[in-house]
C-alpha cells in the first residue's frame, strides 16, 4: 500500500480542519485561541473575551466543522463510488436523484405547519432523507429490466424522474404562501440547524454508507472491466452494484438532508484524486472521502469570510472555485486520456 | 412488505440519534451578559410572552440589547422609541438611517451565528422572514428568541408595536403611537368614504419578463392598502399572494393606474411605455404609471401607515390636497 497519497491528502484535511475552526466572521486571535485550548478544562473562569471565544467555538464553530466535514465526505466517496458504479465521469452522487428527491420531501414538509417543537424541526430532515431514498429506490425500480438494471436506463431513469420532481418542488414553491423563502434557504444548503445534532443523526448513516464503499474497492476496479467481465471473475455483479448505489445514496440523502444541496464536490474530487494518484478505486474511495472533506470545508471558510458577516452558500462556492481549479489540473493532465 | 420495513429500519436511526442527542445535547455555556446589559434599577417584574411559534419567551426585564433580524422588526424598534436598545440588525434593515450604523448579522443568504452571539443581546427580535431552524439554533446557543409573527391586518401591525413594546420596555410611547398612527388611517377612511370613483391598480412587483410581470394577490398588504385607499387592485382577484398575471390579463382588465413597486429596481414610467406590446393599456396612454416606494407596503411595520396615506394620496389626489 502506498502511503504518500494518504499522507498529502490528510495533511489537506487537517489544514482545512485548522482553518474551519481558526477562522470566522468573529475574529478570535490565535493567541487566543491556543489560550482558550489550553485552559479548556476550567473554561468557565474565562475572563471576557475569551468565555465568548469558547462559546463561539463550542457552540457553534465545531459542530459546524463536523458536520460540513462529514458532508464533504459523503460527497466525495459517493461521487467516486457513482462515477465508478455507472463507468461514466459526469457522474456525482445526485445523478440519479437523490438531491430533486430530497428537495421535494423538504419542500413538501414545509407545506405542512408543524409546531414549533424537536420533532416539528426534525420533520423537514427526515422528510428530505425519504425523500431521497424513495426516489433512488423508484428510479431503480423503473430502470429495471428482469433482473438486471442497464446503467444507461438507471442514468434516463433519474434525470427523468429527477425534473419531474423538480418541476413539483418549484410549482409547491410558487403556490406556497409563506414558505418560500424557507425553501429557498433550504435549497440553497443555508438553513441545517446548528449544534450537534444534525452531526450526530448523520453520522451512523455515513458510518455505515461510507464504511461499506470503504470495502468496494475491489468491487469496482472489477466492475470497471463490464459486467460480464467482472461475473466470470467471480463478482455478484447485480448485488455488488445494488449494494454500493445503496450505500452512496444512503450517505449522500444523509448528508443533503442536513446540509442542503451542494454541487460539485463530488464530481470534481474524485476525478482529481484519479488525475494525481490513479485510478485504483481500492485507493480512490478513502482518498476521495477524505478530500471531499477537506474540499468542503475549505469552500465552506471561504464561503463565510468572503463577504464577511454576510454568508455566501457554499454550492456557490464549490463552483466558482471548484471549476476552474479542476479545468486547471485537467490541463495539466499528463496522460490525457486518464479515464 | 419488506421494502416498508427497509425504510422504517433507515429512519429509526436517524430519530434516535435526534432523541438521544437531546437529552445528551453538549453543556452549553451561557453568554456572560455584558455589564451594561442590566435591566434599570426599577423593579421591574419578568416579562413572559408567547411569541408567533407559540414558544413561552421570559424576559427578566424590558430588553436592553436587542439584534433584530428583520427589516420590519428595526423599524418598529425604532418608532416605539427603543432605537438606543438595539445592538445588531440584519442587512436589509435600511430605515430609519440611524439603523445603518448598527453592526449587521448577515441576512437572505445567511446569518451569522457567531456575530449575533458576540453582541451578547438580551433578545434577539426574529420576524416571519427567518425560519424556525434559525430559531431553534438561536435559542441553543442560549440566546432569548421572539418571533414576531408577519401580521396580516393594520389591527394585528398595531399589536406588534405593543408586544415590542412590552419586550423593551415603552408601553407609554407605543400607545400614544398606536393612537395617533389609528387617527391617521381614520383621517384617510373619512376623506376615501366621500369619494364616488374606484380606480382599478396594477401594482407591479417585478416585470424583468414584461409579458407575464408578477403583482401583489389576495392576502398581502398591498391589496389590503389599495381597498383601504379607494381602489380596486386588479390581483385580488388571482389565487397566489405574489402571482404572475399575463400582459394578455392585463390588457383585457386595462387597469386605469400602473403602480411600480419595482422602481426602486429601475423601472420607470418611460420603460414601462416602451414595453412592447404596453402601449395599448390605457394607463401607459393618459400618463397613469408611478413610481413607489415599495418598502412602505411590503414591510409589515408601523410604516404601513405611511404607505395607506401615499397610496390614497396617488389614487384620490383631489381630495388629498
Amino acid at each position: 500500500m502506498k502511503i504518500r497519497p494518504y499522507l498529502y491528502t490528510l495533511i489537506f484535511l487537517v489544514v482545512a480542519v485548522v482553518l474551519s475552526i481558526a477562522i470566522g466572521s468573529v475574529v478570535i486571535p490565535p493567541l487566543d485561541l491556543g489560550r482558550i485550548l489550553i485552559g479548556w478544562l476550567d473554561r468557565a473562569a474565562f475572563p471576557e473575551p475569551l468565555k465568548t471565544f469558547a462559546f463561539i467555538l463550542t457552540g457553534i464553530r465545531l459542530p459546524r466543522t463536523a458536520l460540513v466535514l462529514l458532508t464533504g465526505a459523503a460527497l466525495g466517496g459517493s461521487g467516486a463510488a457513482y462515477q465508478g458504479l455507472f463507468r461514466n465521469p459526469l457522474a456525482d452522487p445526485y445523478l440519479i436523484g437523490v438531491a430533486s428527491g430530497a428537495g421535494l420531501g423538504a419542500v413538501l414538509a414545509m407545506s405542512i405547519n408543524w409546531p414549533y417543537s424537536f420533532w416539528g424541526l426534525l420533520a423537514v430532515p427526515v422528510a428530505a432523507f425519504i425523500g431521497a431514498l424513495l426516489t433512488v429506490f423508484l428510479v431503480y425500480t423503473l430502470a429495471r429490466v428482469g433482473k438486471v438494471v442497464p446503467t444507461t436506463n438507471l442514468i434516463l431513469a433519474g434525470v427523468a424522474f429527477g425534473s419531474f420532481a423538480t418541476a413539483v418542488t418549484t410549482y409547491l414553491m410558487l403556490r406556497s404562501t409563506g414558505e418560500l423563502h424557507r425553501a429557498i434557504a433550504w435549497l440553497n444548503g443555508g438553513s441545517s440547524q446548528a449544534g450537534w445534532e444534525p452531526v450526530l443523526a448523520m453520522l451512523p448513516f455515513l458510518a455505515i454508507g461510507l464504511g461499506i464503499l470503504m470495502l468496494s474497492g475491489h468491487a469496482l476496479n472489477l466492475l470497471q472491466f463490464g459486467d460480464d467481465q467482472a461475473q466470470q471473475m467471480g463478482l455478484p455483479v447485480t448485488q455488488a452494484r445494488t449494494l454500493i448505489l445503496v450505500a452512496a445514496s444512503m450517505a449522500t440523502a444523509a448528508a443533503v438532508s442536513f446540509s442542503g444541496i451542494i454541487g460539485f464536490i463530488g464530481l470534481i474530487v474524485p476525478h482529481v484524486i484519479r488525475l494525481w494518484f490513479g485510478a485504483d478505486y481500492r485507493r480512490l474511495l478513502p482518498l476521495s472521502i477524505i478530500s471531499g472533506a477537506g474540499a468542503l470545508l475549505l469552500a465552506d471558510v471561504i464561503a463565510r469570510s468572503v463577504i464577511s458577516p454576510q454568508e455566501l452558500p457554499v454550492g456557490i462556492v464549490t463552483a466558482l472555485v471548484g471549476a476552474p481549479f479542476f479545468l486547471w489540473v485537467l490541463r495539466r493532465a499528463k496522460n490525457q486520456g486518464y479515464w | 412488505m419488506f421494502r416498508k420495513h427497509l425504510i422504517a429500519l433507515l429512519i429509526i436511526p436517524l430519530l434516535a440519534a435526534c432523541g438521544s442527542a437531546q437529552t445528551t445535547s453538549p453543556t452549553v455555556i451561557p453568554t456572560q451578559p455584558a455589564t451594561n446589559t442590566q435591566p434599570p434599577a426599577t423593579s421591574n417584574p419578568a416579562i413572559t410572552l408567547t411569541d408567533g411559534l407559540k414558544r413561552t419567551v421570559t424576559l427578566s426585564g424590558p430588553a436592553q440589547r436587542v439584534v433584530s433580524l428583520a427589516p420590519a422588526n428595526t423599524e418598529t424598534l425604532f418608532a416605539i422609541g427603543a432605537g438606543a436598545q438595539v445592538v445588531g440588525r440584519d442587512e436589509t434593515s435600511d430605515y430609519p438611517a440611524t439603523a445603518l450604523s448598527l453592526p449587521t448579522i448577515g441576512g437572505y443568504s445567511g446569518y451569522n451565528l457567531e456575530g449575533i452571539v458576540a453582541l451578547h443581546p438580551d433578545l434577539v427580535l426574529a420576524g416571519g422572514i427567518n425560519t424556525p431552524e434559525l430559531v431553534a439554533s438561536l435559542e441553543q446557543l442560549g440566546l432569548t428568541v421572539y418571533f414576531l409573527q408577519n401580521p396580516t391586518t393594520l389591527e394585528e401591525m398595531y399589536i406588534n408595536l405593543e408586544t415590542v413594546a412590552k419586550l423593551t420596555g415603552h408601553e407609554s410611547e407605543t400607545a400614544a403611537l398606536v393612537d395617533s398612527l389609528k387617527n391617521r388611517v381614520a383621517a384617510v377612511d373619512a376623506k376615501i368614504k366621500a369619494v364616488s370613483n374606484t380606480p382599478t391598480i396594477y401594482y407591479e412587483i417585478d416585470a424583468t419578463n414584461p409579458t407575464k410581470p408578477y403583482t401583489a394577490g389576495p392576502g398581502t398588504f398591498v391589496d389590503l392598502l389599495i381597498d383601504r385607499a379607494g381602489g380596486k387592485n386588479i390581483g385580488a382577484e388571482l389565487s397566489s399572494q405574489y402571482p404572475q398575471i399575463s400582459l394578455e390579463q392585463l390588457v383585457v382588465i386595462n387597469p386605469d393606474i400602473i403602480i411600480l413597486g419595482d422602481s426602486a429596481y429601475g423601472e420607470t414610467p418611460a420603460k414601462v411605455s416602451a414595453r412592447p406590446g404596453w402601449g395599448t393599456l390605457a394607463a401607459v396612454q393618459t400618463g397613469q404609471i408611478y413610481p413607489f416606494d415599495d418598502n412602505l407596503v411590503s414591510r409589515p411595520g408601523p410604516r404601513l401607515v405611511d404607505g395607506l396615506e401615499a397610496l390614497a394620496k396617488l389614487l384620490h389626489p383631489d381630495v388629498f390636497k
